[in-house]
């Protein structure tokens, strides 16, 4: 079980408030913490394995959980 | 049953944009999620993706112009009327309201049919709001900003406000060259631009969003041009556009015994009909609320920008964005490129007001973050 440093609730926000709330998130964060995301806008998917991709920050898990989507980023 | 040309004009729009609307859902096309991803992440496909989709129109569209097909200089987009106040103050306030509104107004008639509930709040707000600016209250405020404003072209010698007629007068080189070697430079470069990045060029979603928006919206010019045309009563040139058509939606909802369809209003069904299929189909459908207070205050502010904006910049980012540009206007140009710093500006504003230290501090480092040499300091 990965050790979760920060969580962010973003549910219920659309595009592009979760991927802004997490870029600030991760910028109060140490490197190789680990900040967990929750959100519920379909397209956040694909928006933080862009964001991941882009960043070089690890998306460690990237889950659908009933109607949530639940995202671990590790800080680079 | 025999359909009446309009009629048919309205069956294909309703058609061509079902196709936009189930292609937008699948692949997430998105102008606001693109100029977010550039902005806050420093990621380009998206934006590929759009200038792909845009590079494609713009060649189709004037291909089937200089075959004789159809003549877009009959479109609202190249009007000697040039109204470069209006272009700029729309087009930035539009670009304001789809960042604070979670997407422009196509990504709002996609998200409508995909289940979200707060888009279709947006929707009805964005409709009346446009309509207002089109026929009503707003029409005021709009008609003082550009009635001083406007240059009118044609006393100045132009036909339309086309850039390479413009060029032309400047250079003396022939116009129709000048469409041509344009065409190819703007629409020819974007499409390689976009292609040479593997990730847009190897991506079925992305090449299906890219190609086939821009194919759809080259070819909403031949339905209305051509099926469109009546010696009598021809139904006026226009392409895919979402601002005046989601306002003439609400209008004919609510006069539906005394008004008739048009293409534009087909078009806003057939988008969230698309869409609400494809959502159905994948298994992706869900209904989708607002978190809190603030959450429905940015909707309803969002709404009412992007009606307002969209009326008097003429179009959205796909109105003026692509179809406008397709035709090579000089104002879509200054619309386009509008939305583009409004919707940066907001994407900006919405990361420093994160901080919780006001707007005057958001402001500042908003201000300071778009001039260009401290573009990366964020």
């Amino acid at each position: 079980m990965t050790e979760v440093n920060q969580e962010l609730d973003a549910r219920n926000l659309n595009c592009p408030l979760p991927i802004l709330r997490a870029k600030k998130t991760l910028n109060g964060m140490e490197s190789g913490q680990v900040v967990k995301i929750l959100a519920t806008d379909p397209g956040s998917v694909k928006d933080f394995e862009a964001f991941a991709n882009q960043t070089g920050n690890e998306l460690l898990e990237s889950t659908e959980v009933g109607n949530e989507f639940h995202f671990l980023l590790k800080k680079s | 049953m025999e359909f009446e040309h309009y009629q048919k004009v309205a069956l294909y729009g309703f058609l061509l944009a079902a196709i936009f609307g189930a292609i937008a859902n699948r692949t997430n096309f998105c102008t606001m999620g693109a100029i977010s991803d550039w902005v806050n992440m420093g990621a380009l496909i998206r934006l590929k993706v759009w200038l792909l989709a845009m590079g494609i129109a713009l060649i189709g569209t004037q291909t089937m112009h200089a075959s004789g097909t159809i003549d877009v200089s009959d479109s609202i987009y190249l009007s000697t009327n040039f109204t470069w106040l209006g272009y700029i103050i729309g087009g930035f306030l539009f670009g304001i309201g789809m960042t604070i509104a979670s997407g422009c107004g196509q990504k709002t008639l996609v998200r409508v049919g995909a289940g979200n509930l707060k888009s279709l709040v947006v929707l009805m707000v964005m409709g009346v709001t446009a309509y207002m600016t089109l026929r009503g209250l707003l029409a005021l405020l709009r008609l003082q900003i550009n009635d001083p404003s406007a240059l009118d072209l044609s006393e100045r010698g132009l036909t339309t406000q086309g850039i390479p007629e413009i060029l032309s007068m400047w250079t003396g080189l022939s116009s129709s060259m000048l469409t041509i070697v344009l065409t190819i430079l703007i629409g020819g470069g974007s499409i390689i631009y976009a292609l040479k990045d593997a990730g847009v060029r190897k991506s079925f979603d992305n090449m299906l969003s890219g190609v086939g928006i821009g194919l759809l919206i080259a070819f909403s010019w031949y339905v209305t041009g051509v099926l469109g045309y009546d010696d009598f009563e021809p139904v006026p040139l226009e392409g895919i556009s979402f601002i005046s058509p989601v306002g003439n939606t609400v209008s004919y909802l609510m006069t539906y015994t005394g008004s008739v369809i048009n293409f534009g209003i087909a078009v806003v069904f057939g988008m969230i009909a698309g869409s609400f299929l494809y959502s159905i189909l994948s298994g992706t459908f869900r209904f989708e609320s607002f978190n809190d207070q603030s959450d429905l205050v940015h909707h309803l502010w969002g709404g009412v920008l992007m009606g307002f904006g969209g009326v008097m910049a003429l179009g959205c980012t796909i109105g003026q964005g692509v179809t406008g540009m397709s035709t090579l206007a000089l104002g879509s140009l200054v619309a386009a490129l509008s939305i583009v710093a409004g919707c940066a500006f907001a994407l900006k504003m919405q990361y420093y007001l994160y901080d919780e230290q006001g707007w005057w501090h958001a402001f500042k480092a908003t201000i300071g973050d778009m001039m260009p040499s401290r573009h990366k300091s964020a």
